[in-house]
């Protein structure tokens, strides 16, 4: 793994005096580990012209993967050693407040069984919130849908998607109906999670089929956005899974055809904490039934 | 060239590798030896990334016999998260590292592996296996062979790498296996193609490593009566 570590070293810095004295070794030996790395991969990944060094089209296309994997490698490394130790175990994690808890719950649960230590800090954010927790370093990592964050240190791994449909109160109109159009919506006060993951999609849908600025209440969490739909004030596009917590009626929307993709998101870089480790291999190894 | 349901033509070969009543490297080799008569072309490029994989003594720093296995903390198939010193607790302990569940060999390995399970599980002696594959491919793997152990999953060869046992296939043979239908990026969940040494490890329950076998040569496993004699006589 030392081979790795050189290469990535002689990455960052391009200069290969400044990478022996990162890794602590002597250059010949770095020399040496980088060679073996080449020979192992069949071709060369480092090109030194005087005083200049680049990565080849082959050190650029390997990069990426091997600095992944030695991430991961490195944390799990970490996380198995802490718990001989029996460290005190922090975890920061923020959470849309689009997705449920719910189905994280089991794995939570198992994280504290191997870490007694664990120490629990859960955020609850609009994506842009949940965006600039990460950021900021706030957060570890993150759950939600897409943050619409062109943030190129964003690592995002999906894990499942959840259907969306409309939502209305028993008592509504369109309750009893096995199924709405766009058409039927002209009429109805929409209740609007304005921080919601997909708010730009159900807009642009909205548009689509020519509703243009409809009456609104907007709330900023999905919490609120239920209790709204429960006392009947509007109706809502919404992931199936939260209308159904909520006793709301759920009726297919014709031609709207929308999905949330629920991801893990870390911040490339940064080292991650034992727990985040262990967390982020279980949601990424989990075989999650899409809803 | 390959055909382009080279993977499904073997499906056969595989099956009467696999059923074969002989050791397990005769039955690997079978299947090999299929492989290099009906795609002489996939063999070839195979015995190139193999050849270079020696010449840089790939997997050479893997734990050696008498060296600490380094602790880890895996995933297993049933979402449980498992620990080295865990499965030490029940015994002497034979590590298997695989491919991925769309592997052949992988799948003859495991096969046998869960036949050998069966013979020494009564004597507080275990085997377990991990795969960089997601769970979802870790159950494949494991109720296709019935495998009464633990399979692992090892996202992105975390574990293997530390060990020094991860590989880049190479551009050419990551084509060849494309078009043959091996598609590991799907089941890792990451287009890294990078894949483990399949190495075997026999640990003693004080966590020292007994007896090894690693050749970066993945058409060859560690023997099942090597590993079960090494097994019988660790503590």
């Amino acid at each position: 793994m030392h081979q790795i570590r050189y290469f990535l070293a002689v990455s960052d810095t391009l200069n290969w005096t400044k990478a022996a004295d990162r890794c602590n070794v002597a250059q010949p030996s770095l020399t040496r580990a980088i060679k073996a790395l080449e020979a192992e991969l069949g071709g060369e990944l480092l090109r030194r012209e005087r005083a200049l060094t680049h990565l080849t089209e082959l050190g650029q296309r390997v990069l990426p993967m091997l600095r992944q994997c030695y991430e991961t490698a490195v944390s799990a490394k970490m996380a198995a050693e802490s718990i001989i130790k029996g460290d005190a175990v922090p975890l920061s994690l923020a959470i849309s407040h689009t997705v449920s808890l719910k189905p994280f719950a089991p794995m939570l649960q198992e994280l504290a069984r191997v870490f007694p230590g664990l120490r629990l800090k859960l955020q609850r954010g609009s994506r842009g919130e949940v965006a600039d927790y990460l950021k900021s370093g706030t957060v570890e990592m993150a759950i939600a849908g897409p943050l619409g964050e062109a943030w190129t240190r964003l690592d995002v791994f999906p894990l499942f998607e959840e259907h969306c449909d409309l939502a209305v109160a028993p008592t509504h109109r369109l309750a009893a109906k096995d199924g709405a159009e766009f058409k039927d919506l002209a009429a109805e006060t929409l209740v609007i999670d304005v921080g919601c993951e997909v708010v730009d999609d159900i807009r642009a849908r909205l548009r689509a089929h020519r509703i243009v600025d409809p009456p609104t209440h907007d709330v900023g969490t999905r919490e609120d956005q239920l209790a709204l739909l429960s006392a009947n004030l509007g109706v809502a596009v919404i992931t199936v899974g939260a209308a159904e917590t909520h006793a709301l009626r759920l009726v297919p929307l014709k031609q709207l055809d929308l999905h949330l993709t629920v991801s893990v998101y870390t911040v490339a870089g940064r080292q991650r904490g034992t727990a985040c480790a262990t967390l982020l291999n279980m949601l990424r190894a989990a075989e999650w039934a899409s809803a | 060239m390959t055909q382009p349901d080279f993977s499904g033509v073997l499906e056969a070969s595989f099956i009467r590798s696999r059923d074969l009543d002989a050791p397990l490297g005769d039955r690997l080799q079978a299947f090999a030896d299929d492989v290099r008569r009906l795609a002489p072309g996939f063999m070839a490029a195979i015995d190139a990334l193999v050849g270079r994989l020696q010449e840089s003594d790939a997997g050479a720093a893997a734990p050696k016999v008498g060296d600490l296995m380094p602790a880890f903390l895996l995933p297993d198939d049933q979402g449980r998260l498992v620990k080295l010193q865990d499965l030490l607790k029940a015994g002497p302990l034979a590590i298997a590292f695989h491919r991925g569940h769309w592997c052949p060999y992988c799948r003859i390995n495991i096969e046998a592996l869960a036949r050998a399970e069966e013979k020494v599980a009564g004597e507080h002696r275990h085997i377990a296996a991990v795969v960089p594959d997601r769970r979802k491919f870790a159950i494949w793997l494991k109720s296709e062979a019935k495998a009464p152990f633990p399979v692992l999953t090892d996202i992105d060869n975390g574990y293997a790498m530390s060990l020094g046992l991860a590989i880049y296939v190479g551009d050419e043979v990551k084509s060849l296996m494309t078009d043959s239908g091996w598609d590991p990026a799907k089941s890792q969940g990451t287009d890294d193609w990078l894949l483990p040494i399949p190495a075997t490890f026999i640990i003693g329950t004080d966590g020292i490593v007994h007896s090894r076998f690693v050749d970066p040569d993945y058409r060859t496993r560690m023997e099942i009566e090597d590993l079960l004699a090494a097994l019988a006589s660790a503590t």
